[in-house]
Parts: C-alpha cells; sequence; structure tokens
C-alpha cells in the first residue's frame, strides 16, 4: 500500500485517482438507483412539497420530519463511508471486483425489490443470485490464478507524512462522491424541469442541494478519514488511540467476543470493521425509520406489512433464545415451543379475564388490566424460565440425543396439559380478549400495527443486548466451554448442574418475553399454536442461522420466517392474479397435481432448503467465526508442518508434535 | 376391577405395541449404526400406507373384498409393493440426505433428516390430500372369545406377523455374515472397515431393512386401524423412538420391549374415568385417560432416563476422554 505524500484532495495524484474512480463509481451507481430506478429521490421530494404544502402530500407533519430525518442520516453515513473506503483501501481486490461485488449485492437487490414491489420477495430472490454469485466467485481465481498478494510482507510504520496523506484521499473520496453525485442529480432534474414534471421549488432545492453535497462530502469525508485512520494498527505498538496498554486491553476483549478480528483491519475495507459500523448504521436508521419512509418506496400497504413484521420480530426473539440453549451451551432441544406456549398463557391468562373467572375474583379494569402488561413481560418471561429450569432438571445426566428426546417429550406435553385442564385454560376453545398493552396515550388497536412494531423493535434491541453480554460473560464462555467438551469444563472448574440449568432457564426467559408479545399482539391465545412443528421451524432457524452466531441467528429468523409464513402465501396471491406470470405456472402445475397450491408444498421447499443447507454450508449462514474455522478447517489452513518433516539431526527435531 | 375390559385392552395394547416394536427397530438400528435419529423413518412408514392402498386398490380389492387365496394374495402383494417401496425409499433417502453428512457435526444431519420428514410428509399430502385415507377393510375380522375376553382376528395377526418378523430379524443379526457386519460397523466403524467390511454397503443395508419393516408395520397398520393420513408418520415415529429410547437405544430387543411397553401403557391408561364426567365424582383425569396418554408415555420415559440414563437394555458406555 504505497501512500504517496503529495497527495491533495482536488487535483490528486495518480494513485488516489484510480482509488477514487474506483470506490466513488462503485458507491455512486448504487445510489443513483436507489434514487432513480426505486424513487429514493420521492422520499426527499415529498418532504420539500410537504414542508410547503403539508394537505397536497397526504401525509402528516410527523412522518415528514421522520423521513427527513432518515435522508439526511443516510446520506450523511453514504458520504462518510466514502471517505473511509478511499483511506482504508489496501488495492487488495482490483477495481472490477469491486465494481462487481456492489453489483451484485446492492444494485440487484434494488431492482428486484423495485420490481417485486415488495421488500421481502425482492430479498429472497436477490438472495438466490447472491447464492449463485458466491459459487461463481470462488471459482473464479481457480480459473485466472490470481493469488491476492499476502499484506503481512509489506506492514511499516505509519509516519505522519502517510497519515497526512490517508487523510487526504478521505477527504478527496467524500468530496468527489458528493460532487459527483451532486452533478449527476442537478441533471437530472434540469432534463425533468425543462420537460416541464418538476417543481420550481424542488429545483432551487436542487441547486442547494448541489452546493451542499460536495461540502458536505469533504467534510464528512475527513470523519471517514479518521475512522480508517483508528483501525490502523502500528507495527511497532504505537497507535493512535492511547498507550500500548489501553490498546493491548482493547485487543484482549475483543480476542474474548468470539471474532477473529482481521490481522490488518483495513485489509479488505468493504468488510472491515469500520465500514461494519457505517453497514450497522444504516440498518439501525433504515428499521427505525421504516414506517415513515415505507409509503414512499412502496405504496400503498403500509399497515398489513408493518404487522407482518411484526409477527417476523417475535421469531427473531425465539430464536435468539434458542441460539442460548443449542448455539452458546450445545444442549438439543426440540422441545422449545413448550416455553413459548407458557409465556403466553401467562399473559394470556392475566392479561383477560381467564384467571380472575376461574379464581371467581371481580374481573380488573381494562385500564389496569392493559398497564399490566410491562411488568408481565418481565414476570412472564421469569415464569417461563422457571419453567426451564423445571423442565431441564431431568435431563441434566443425559446425553444429546437422549436430551433431543426429552426435550422433545415436553415440548409435546405441555400443549397437551393446556389442552386438557381447560377448567383454568379453557381448553381448545382457548383465551380471548386478551389485552393491548398501553403507553401513555399511544393507540394500540388493531387498525395501526406502528406500536408493536416500535415494541417488537425495542424487544429485539434489548434481547440482542442481553445476549451479547451474556456471552461475553463468564457464564458465556462456560456455556461455549460445556458444548465443546463437557468433560474438560468440569475438569476446568465449570459447575455443570449450574451452567446448564443456566442455559435452560435463560433460553427460557426470552422465549416468555416472546410469548407475552405475541398473546397480547394476537388478541387470544389456543394450544393449537404450539405444536412440535413450530420447534422444528426454531431449530431450523437457529441452524440455518449459524449456531451461537447473534448475527447468524436473526438473519436465521428472518430467512426461515420469509419463507416459511411469507413467500409461499406471496406466490399464491400471486397466482390468483389473471395478469401475474405465476397463473400461467400454477395453472400448468395443477394439471399434473391437483391439490397443488404453494402454500401446501411450504413444508416441501422448507425441507428441501434444509437438506441443501445442511450438506452445503452446515455452518450456517453468518457462522460465528470458531464455526467457520472448525468446519472449513482443511480449507483454511495449509499443510502442518510436522516433526518428522525435520530430519534427525537438524535442529527443532521433536520440538513439538501437534495431535488434533 | 374389570378383568375382561383390562384383558381386552392388553390385547390391543399388545398389538399396537407389536407395530411400535417394528418402527422402533427401524429407529434403533439406524442409530446403533451412524448414531443418528431419523426422523424420516416415521414418514416412510406413512408412504408405505399409501403404497399399501394404491396396490389394495389397483387390484380391485376394495370393493369387492376377496376370500381365501385371492385374499392372501391380495395381502401378500400389498406387502411386497410396500416392503420393497419403503426399502428402496430408505435406501435413497440415506444416500442423498445422510450419506455426505457423515463426517458432519452431530446436528447436521438431524436438521437433514427433519428436512427429509417435511418432504415426505408433502409427498404425502400432493398425492393423497389433506384428509384421512380409508384402507380397505379387507382383512376378515372376526371376534372369538378367550374365556370372557373378546379377542379380534386382526390382532393375532397383527400380533402373528409382527413376531415373525422381529425372530427373523434377531435370526439375521445373529447368524448371518451380514448381520455380523452389521454389528461390526455399530460397534466400531473403522475397526470394522480394517476387517474387510464394506462398511457404505453395510449402513446401505441397515437402512434397507428398517424401511422396510416399517412397510411391513404399514400394511398390518392400515388393516388393523382402517385409515391413514399425511401426518401420521410424525406421530407413530415420535412414540416410536420413544419406545427405541425407552428400551436403550441401539439395541434391537430392547427395542422390542420398549414398543410392547409403549403399546401396553397407551392402551391400559384408557382405563383412568374422566374426572369432568360427573358419575365418576372427580375421581380421575379431566377428559379421561384417553387425553393424557402421551403424558403419560413421555412420563414414563423420562423417569426411566432419569433412573437408567440408557434406557432399560442398554448398555452404558462410558465416555471416554
Amino acid at each position: 500500500m504505497a501512500v504517496s505524500t503529495n497527495d491533495r484532495w482536488l487535483v490528486p495524484a495518480r494513485d488516489t485517482r484510480m482509488l477514487l474512480v474506483k470506490w466513488v463509481l462503485a458507491l455512486l451507481v448504487p445510489l443513483l438507483v436507489f434514487n432513480f430506478a426505486w424513487q429514493g429521490d420521492a422520499l426527499i421530494n415529498n418532504v420539500i412539497l410537504g414542508i410547503n404544502n403539508p394537505a397536497a402530500a397526504n401525509t402528516t407533519l410527523d412522518q415528514l420530519i421522520e423521513a427527513a430525518v432518515f435522508v439526511v442520516v443516510f446520506y450523511v453515513v453514504i458520504l462518510i463511508l466514502a471517505g473511509y473506503l478511499v483511506a482504508s483501501d489496501s488495492g487488495r481486490r482490483g477495481m472490477v471486483e469491486v465494481w462487481a461485488d456492489v453489483l451484485v449485492f446492492l444494485v440487484v437487490p434494488i431492482l428486484l425489490i423495485n420490481a417485486t414491489a415488495n421488500l421481502i420477495l425482492g430479498v429472497a430472490v436477490s438472495a438466490i443470485v447472491w447464492g449463485i454469485y458466491f459459487l461463481l466467485r470462488k471459482r473464479i481465481p481457480a480459473f485466472t490464478r490470481l493469488q491476492p498478494q499476502s499484506l503481512l510482507d509489506n506492514l511499516q510504520v505509519i509516519s505522519q507524512e502517510q497519515r497526512a496523506a490517508i487523510m487526504n484521499r478521505a477527504r478527496a473520496g467524500g468530496f468527489w462522491l458528493g460532487a459527483s453525485l451532486a452533478l449527476v442529480w442537478i441533471i437530472f432534474d434540469i432534463l425533468f424541469y425543462v420537460s416541464g414534471q418538476l417543481d420550481t421549488e424542488l429545483l432551487i432545492f436542487g441547486v442547494v442541494r448541489t452546493i451542499i453535497l460536495p461540502i458536505a462530502g469533504f467534510l464528512l469525508g475527513t470523519l471517514g478519514g479518521r475512522v480508517a485512520l483508528r483501525h490502523v494498527l502500528n507495527a511497532n505498538g504505537e497507535s493512535e488511540n492511547g498507550s500500548r496498554q489501553k490498546r493491548e486491553r482493547l485487543q484482549a476483549t475483543s480476542r474474548v467476543r468470539e471474532e477473529a478480528a482481521d490481522v490488518v483491519p483495513n485489509d479488505l475495507p468493504l468488510r472491515s470493521k469500520g465500514a461494519r459500523n457505517f453497514y450497522l448504521l444504516l440498518v439501525i436508521v433504515f428499521v427505525l425509520f421504516y414506517p415513515a419512509i415505507d409509503p414512499f418506496l412502496f405504496g400503498y400497504g403500509t399497515n398489513g406489512r408493518l404487522a407482518g413484521y411484526g409477527d417476523a420480530g417475535f421469531y427473531v426473539i425465539l430464536a435468539l433464545g434458542l441460539n442460548i440453549v443449542v448455539g452458546f451451551a450445545g444442549l438439543l432441544d426440540l422441545g422449545y415451543v413448550a416455553f413459548f406456549a407458557i409465556g403466553s398463557y401467562a399473559w394470556g391468562m392475566i392479561g383477560s379475564t381467564q384467571l380472575t373467572n376461574v379464581l371467581n375474583l371481580p374481573p380488573i379494569n381494562p385500564q389496569v388490566l392493559s398497564v399490566l402488561f410491562w411488568p408481565m413481560l418481565l414476570i412472564g418471561a421469569l415464569i417461563a424460565a422457571f419453567w426451564g429450569v423445571l423442565l431441564g432438571a431431568p435431563t441434566l445426566r443425559l446425553r444429546g440425543d437422549y436430551l433431543a428426546i426429552v426435550t422433545l417429550g415436553f415440548g409435546e406435553i405441555v400443549p397437551v396439559f393446556f389442552l386438557n385442564l381447560d377448567q383454568y385454560t379453557n381448553g381448545t376453545n382457548g383465551i380471548v380478549g386478551v389485552h393491548s398493552p398501553a403507553f401513555f396515550g399511544i393507540d394500540w388497536s388493531t387498525i395501526t400495527p406502528v406500536p408493536y412494531y416500535y415494541l417488537i423493535l425495542a424487544l429485539i434491541a434489548l434481547t440482542i443486548f442481553a445476549n451479547i453480554r451474556l456471552r461475553d460473560s463468564r457464564l458465556g464462555r462456560a456455556w461455549i466451554a460445556i458444548r465443546e467438551d463437557e468433560i474438560a469444563a468440569a475438569s476446568s472448574g465449570v459447575n455443570l448442574v449450574r451452567t446448564k440449568l443456566f442455559a435452560f432457564g435463560a433460553g427460557a426467559f426470552f422465549s416468555g418475553i416472546a410469548g407475552v408479545y405475541h398473546s397480547a399482539k394476537l388478541g387470544q391465545v389456543s394450544p393449537d399454536n404450539f405444536s412440535f412443528g413450530d420447534s422444528v421451524i426454531y431449530l431450523a432457524m437457529v441452524v440455518i442461522g449459524g449456531l451461537g452466531s447473534i448475527p447468524g441467528v436473526i438473519v436465521g429468523a428472518l430467512a426461515v420466517y420469509s419463507i416459511n409464513l411469507f413467500i409461499l402465501a406471496q406466490l399464491d396471491s400471486m397466482a390468483t392474479d389473471p395478469t401475474n406470470f405465476m397463473y400461467g405456472v400454477s395453472h400448468f402445475i395443477t394439471q399434473y397435481i391437483p391439490g397443488f397450491t404453494f402454500g401446501n408444498i411450504r413444508n416441501l421447499v422448507f425441507g428441501v432448503i434444509l437438506i441443501v443447507i445442511m450438506i452445503f454450508r452446515p455452518e450456517g449462514l453468518i457462522p460465528s467465526a470458531r464455526r467457520r474455522r472448525e468446519l472449513h478447517h482443511e480449507v483454511n489452513e495449509g499443510p502442518e508442518e510436522g516433526a518428522l518433516d525435520v530430519i534427525p539431526t537438524a535442529p527443532g527435531f521433536e520440538t513439538e508434535v501437534h495431535v488434533e | 376391577m374389570n378383568f375382561t375390559l383390562i384383558g381386552q385392552l392388553l390385547i390391543v395394547g399388545l398389538a399396537s405395541g407389536a407395530i411400535y416394536a417394528l418402527i422402533a427397530l427401524g429407529y434403533t438400528m439406524v442409530y446403533g449404526i451412524i448414531e443418528l435419529i431419523n426422523f424420516a423413518h416415521g414418514d416412510i412408514f406413512m408412504i408405505g400406507t399409501l403404497v399399501a392402498i394404491v396396490v389394495i386398490d389397483a387390484l380391485g380389492a376394495a370393493n369387492n373384498p376377496p376370500t381365501g387365496i385371492a385374499l392372501v394374495g391380495v395381502i401378500l402383494l400389498a406387502f411386497i409393493a410396500s416392503v420393497v417401496v419403503c426399502a428402496v425409499l430408505g435406501v435413497v433417502i440415506e444416500r442423498i440426505a445422510y450419506k455426505p453428512l457423515r463426517n458432519a457435526p452431530r446436528l447436521a444431519p438431524l436438521i437433514s433428516a427433519i428436512g427429509v420428514s417435511l418432504i415426505l410428509e408433502d409427498i404425502g399430502k400432493l398425492w393423497k390430500g389433506l384428509s384421512p385415507i380409508l384402507f380397505p377393510q379387507i382383512f376378515p375380522n372376526t371376534t372369538f372369545y378367550l374365556g370372557s375376553i373378546s379377542v379380534s382376528t386382526i390382532d393375532i395377526f397383527v400380533i402373528i406377523v409382527a413376531v415373525i418378523l422381529m425372530v427373523a430379524l434377531q435370526w439375521f443379526v445373529n447368524t448371518t455374515r451380514l448381520g455380523r457386519a452389521m454389528r461390526a460397523v455399530a460397534q466400531d466403524r473403522e475397526a470394522a472397515a480394517l476387517m474387510g467390511v464394506n462398511v457404505d454397503r453395510v449402513i446401505s443395508i441397515t437402512f434397507l431393512i428398517g424401511a422396510g419393516l416399517a412397510g411391513a408395520a404399514a400394511v398390518i397398520y392400515g388393516l388393523k386401524f382402517g385409515s391413514t393420513v399425511f401426518y401420521i408418520g410424525f406421530n407413530l415415529g415420535l412414540i416410536a423412538f420413544t419406545a427405541a429410547v425407552l428400551g436403550g437405544i441401539g439395541n434391537l430387543t430392547g427395542a422390542m420391549l420398549g414398543g410392547l411397553v409403549i403399546g401396553l401403557i397407551s392402551s391400559l391408561v384408557t382405563i383412568i374415568p374422566n374426572s369432568n364426567d360427573p358419575s365418576t365424582h372427580g375421581f380421575g383425569l379431566p377428559h379421561g385417560g384417553v387425553a393424557w396418554v402421551e403424558v403419560f408415555i413421555f412420563g414414563i420415559l423420562i423417569l426411566i432416563l432419569v433412573f437408567r440414563p440408557s434406557g432399560l437394555l442398554g448398555s452404558h458406555t462410558p465416555e471416554k476422554v
């Protein structure tokens, strides 16, 4: 990574120019596709129009403000990212490779989401494209025999001039992205204005934007450069972020997190830790402001979509809870739905008139009842955790597969209890009229799912935070130790009984939270909702996502939810529409197989996907680093030098023999 | 104590226990040899019932029930068809879904098995629809009396066929070379390979035999219970696997014993009266013992596993470090 020392940001040197072309184009193309193919510019245009003339824009002021905040944050992060990427590029991935990556990972999903007018379907189809691309990408270096040069040979101590040059690069990156984006945009705007499709105020805004963007790019690029420099580790141990001790402590804690940090953090900039922070920020902002921007991006039907996402949300919590039991502690639990049922019935009985009917007490005032939801989140979770410990206790001495069967048995037994003890639980009819929560004047009726959406987001955030802290704690490490080798863990002082019971309890705790939310949102509870099939789905979420890896499990939960409950239903509704191409396909198939609907073959598709993933990627979609190293052991590591490679009389003979 | 009732329940329990035992044998053989819970086994059984229905319908026996030699022929053909299809299906599933995962961590073939189970259930659903399908009741079902206990011939038939098959299996595994090879692979795969046993072939043959037994069980199940539906595979498979675990997984005699025990429990539990019914004065369980069969089965399993973690007849192999 040769950094020339007289890089200036306005008229950069030659290699910086190449970098700029590489990254600015890489970021510019998706932005343009987003803005003009998917009407991303509609977001900001509507805000401008709406501010001047609220009635015409058909949106509330809140929505406009949220959309405006989203747009501002979005572009700010993109500009910082531009600076960061240009500054931290090490030349390891060529221009064409980066462009191909950006094309497949950003442009294709945007186009597909636009084409299908549906976020989940678009992402699902692009997932297929990504899968094909991954396969091809692995093959291509074999054809062209390209070897990325190892950077460990070229590590050098960064000097002050190099530091300044990197900052200049970052500024150049941000500036040029802002400038080029502004230029293209204003050209489009002028064209539209001339053809009469654009309002004058939008044109005025466009001119303002053309001035702001490059300046903002310059300033934000500086920020990006600073982030890049922070992630640079110097070879001699000194760094910008403080003393050596502080840096070592930072490294030690990051080693505790099961992430294999790259040796040179800015090596693959698109995947480096600095860039990942930006992606995370973008995702968080997108998810947070989604209810406001959805009408602009997708048109009508926001409420239906939000209700669907609210449902997907509690699957995420369930998957994270199961991840503790199966992923962290390695206890194969096939009856997880039992704890979910317990949580649901906890709120179901208290949050409706059921309990007071059974105990022959006067019913609780409905307003008080609704406020009870919040403490019940905790209490229901604790009840579920208690049962988790109780049901986990008999399994402590059992080996893996016996444990699976016993937990499966519990998963079957608990719904039977709820079904048969109907003088308490109202049996097959279930409990209806379960109250929604109440919160300072927000309307929680089922007409607007927005409060539920934010509630589940908050719950998911809490769960993720709790899981990360659990994983990095002593208890989490004890779980991982048990998973890897029980006897060794016991010999190292891990109290097996307590740790396993904690695992069951913690896993059941989160399912309790999900259960309380679920019964509140659905408004009713009945034993039919809980069956072994659901346990299988939760397990599949964890396994497909990646055992023990928190982002993996979240992605796995969303993927399984989409496949199982969403995509096929969508295909079915598309098949009933005669103008859609699915209509012909479905007709063709029903001629040979009567009774065929896409909903019917849901399990078939799901089963095939499970088998394919297990055969080709058993570590899951986003595996934890440890698992990836375990399962692709032979691929990553070269042949090991054994003691016998050294002839007997040479030094180093029989120093160490590694036994795997 | 109504002894005739208990006696009848015993006979019925033995019959259903025999069917559970046949299915449990498939589970236990597969687990003994590759340590995999074959979730798809119950669904292979379900496919066997559907095949038997198709064959019997094709022979026109559903509408005019045959008698005598024709009856024997029809039942024999149904057996052969079901056993062959199930056996082939078992081998194919093993080749496609389990063989690539032989060296993968424990959870991978388990998930794959669940995937196969889902696929088979949907195939059953697409083939014969969502609602229960009637199995042609071609077996002449007469009852005769053993003292005061009424026994139906179909139960006797089920028990006889199951016993014959189990004895045959025991003979096969204990005396023939192939049986010895199977036991060797179950004990230590690598040592068996070193002794010249073709491990892949033995594993395939294990699946073949296990699935074939499930196919036979499918026919006698259909003849006795008279209907089948695409999801019985899961329910029955679960109970049968519980039976296998109860008896000690990997142990053939254990599976047979476990199946019998589970069959007896599931039928004897139905004696328990319904406490909701006013005539019982609150004695018994709500909705009667019938609704609590699963709870009893799993309860017994958990109790036995707590006190004997390797099952009734299982041998406790200490874990070596």
